[in-house]
């Protein structure tokens, strides 16, 4: 397929590319803001009002959880734990 | 499914610089620039830059995600700052 010309005389990249590269760029950046995060305390929003603090550890490829450590709950201190992101709401933390 | 998480990365990434508000469940707002939203998972990262220099990281998970506004375009001081963060593992710079 040759590509489409441009308004301004450029070739440009056909649309599923131009797609392709900005996902591409997004997931990235993602993964880069969570490498960011590994071992920095951070407080989770959870569903009902529920605020949650712990150290990011690791999440699977999905997004699906996110492990933790010192998991710190109304009722104690768990040393580890997973947190469905299902039940997340958001999360931050200081860089 | 939200429709946010129906999005094309081609929609996402013209929210990426701007300054946006974010309305989450249980009525829940952000507001930060966006920085990338997960293609994945639709997870919104938005950071806001602290009084004292440091930086406030926050993500929305895209299954909570309401609404989106754009706030303002931004300009191009606040786009490099945001463009050198996370590119490279120099983010190290930015720990205290």
């Amino acid at each position: 397929k040759v590509p489409e010309v441009g308004g301004e005389g450029r070739i440009q990249d056909p649309p599923e590319l131009q797609e392709q590269r900005a996902r591409a760029a997004l997931r990235e950046r993602y993964l880069r803001s969570l490498l960011a995060m590994v071992g920095h305390p951070v407080s989770f929003t959870l569903h009902e009002g529920v605020h949650v603090t712990a150290q990011f550890g690791a999440t699977d490829l999905d997004v699906a959880n996110f492990y933790v450590s010192q998991l710190q709950t109304p009722i104690g201190v768990q040393a580890e734990a997973l947190l469905r992101c299902s039940d997340i709401i958001s999360y931050s933390f200081k860089l | 499914m939200s429709e946010w998480m129906k999005k094309s990365p081609l929609e996402w990434q013209d929210y990426v610089y701007k300054e946006v508000r974010v309305v989450a469940s249980e009525k829940k707002e952000y507001k930060g620039w966006l920085v990338t939203t997960d293609p994945v998972s639709a997870n919104i990262v938005l950071v806001t830059f602290l009084e004292d220099g440091s930086l406030s990281v926050t993500g929305v998970m895209g299954h909570s995600v309401q609404t989106v506004e754009v706030v303002s375009e931004g300009d191009h001081k606040v786009r490099e700052k945001l463009m050198r963060l996370f590119t490279s593992v120099d983010c190290e710079g930015y720990s205290p």
